[in-house]
């Protein structure tokens, strides 16, 4: 008897566990998509990355509860896993992505010539991110995206919040530097 | 306007626009459907993952109950490998340990070979020659004595032909 309700016990926990995981791709796929796509520039890289980042979190879901802020810790997940990513694949030549950036690039209501230009300038300005400090690039990459907060982006790379404001303050001058000369750094 | 203002203008001009792009690049929108691969990725981890926990649902409820009979089953393992590797041992028939190792003689490096006997690198081997002819087993002495007179080979002559052998038999026996 004790057995048959401990089996009820159990299967209905599952059950509520993976709504809740369901529930965490819903809110929160596109977001952690995004963030992956920024660093790896490759649509299905990026999908691969959520796909691995969910994974993680079916693995790790007996201390769901425990967390505090779901989707901090998704996007540092999922951080880690593009960082990740982006290293061992350090073979594949740059100008792939490049390209694959200038593919996915909104163009409305552009010219061609005009269309062409801004994919230029995009694909210059992402080359000299690439050339960025790694700390500096990282902190000016997450910066990028709205919805986090500088509090947040130091909770994703596990640093204090000011050291993300002096890094996002180098990074802005650093890149406003490499923009106007392309070979002043390194 | 200054120079270094115009060029703090420009500056801060091009890291606006690189923030633009960046902005840009984490706001495209996420291809269609990436919810629902998701889910059926995870979906499917979970039921592989299911399978191969088996038979244990859960940490906590039945651990007392199932851990009864992993020992039972963790004995039967040791038993069946113990009685195997016994089986064998005992089928095993161990070769009886030679009481003595040959081991080349000193002599036949040669003379010079050897040396303290450590090493044998300056060993001068000598050919076995052939052996000389062999030589007829003698009479004996007293029958030497009572023929008087013997036909002995001159001295350091070691080879007698088959005539003289036949011959000396001969005589001997008269």
């Amino acid at each position: 008897m004790d057995i048959v309700e401990s089996a009820v016990h159990d299967e209905s926990r599952q059950r509520a566990q993976e709504e809740a995981l369901e529930a965490m791709v819903d809110q929160y796929a596109t977001t952690l998509f995004r963030v992956a796509f920024s660093v790896l520039r490759n649509q299905s890289d990026a999908e691969d990355a959520v796909q691995e980042a969910f994974l993680r979190v079916l693995r790790h879901r007996e201390t769901l509860g425990e967390i505090r802020d779901h989707r901090v810790w998704l996007i540092r997940i999922v951080w880690n896993i593009v960082l990740d990513r982006k290293r061992r694949t350090k073979t594949r030549p740059e100008t792939d992505d490049l390209a694959e950036l200038a593919r996915v690039l909104p163009a409305s209501g552009l010219t061609a010539e005009e269309r062409a230009a801004a994919v230029q300038h995009h694909t210059h300005v992402m080359a000299c991110v690439e050339k960025l400090p790694a700390r500096e690039r990282e902190v000016m990459m997450l910066s990028a995206f709205e919805e986090l907060s500088s509090v947040e982006i130091a909770a994703v790379l596990d640093v204090t919040e000011s050291s993300v404001r002096s890094r996002l303050f180098r990074a802005r001058n650093l890149l406003a530097e490499l923009l106007q000369h392309p070979r002043s750094i390194r | 306007m200054s120079f270094s203002s115009q060029n703090d203008l420009g500056r801060s001009t091009g890291a606006i626009e690189a923030e633009e792009t960046l902005r840009l690049v984490a706001s495209l929108p996420a291809p269609r459907g990436i919810e629902d691969r998701v889910k059926a990725g995870v979906r499917a981890a979970d039921r592989q993952a299911r399978v191969m926990s088996w038979p244990l649902p859960s940490e906590k409820a039945r651990w007392t109950q199932v851990s009864g009979i992993r020992a039972a089953a963790a004995a039967a393992i040791v038993f069946v490998v113990a009685g195997g590797g016994w089986g064998v041992y005992s089928h095993i028939r161990v070769a009886s340990v030679p009481t003595a190792v040959a081991a080349p003689q000193r002599g036949e490096l040669g003379a010079g070979g050897g040396g303290a006997g450590m090493s044998a690198a300056a060993a001068r081997r000598t050919p076995k020659t052939l052996d000389g002819p062999v030589v007829a087993p003698e009479a004996s002495t007293k029958q030497r004595t009572a023929e008087g007179k013997t036909n002995l080979p001159p001295h350091g002559h070691r080879a007698g032909s088959a005539a003289e052998k036949s011959r000396a038999s001969v005589a001997a026996q008269r």
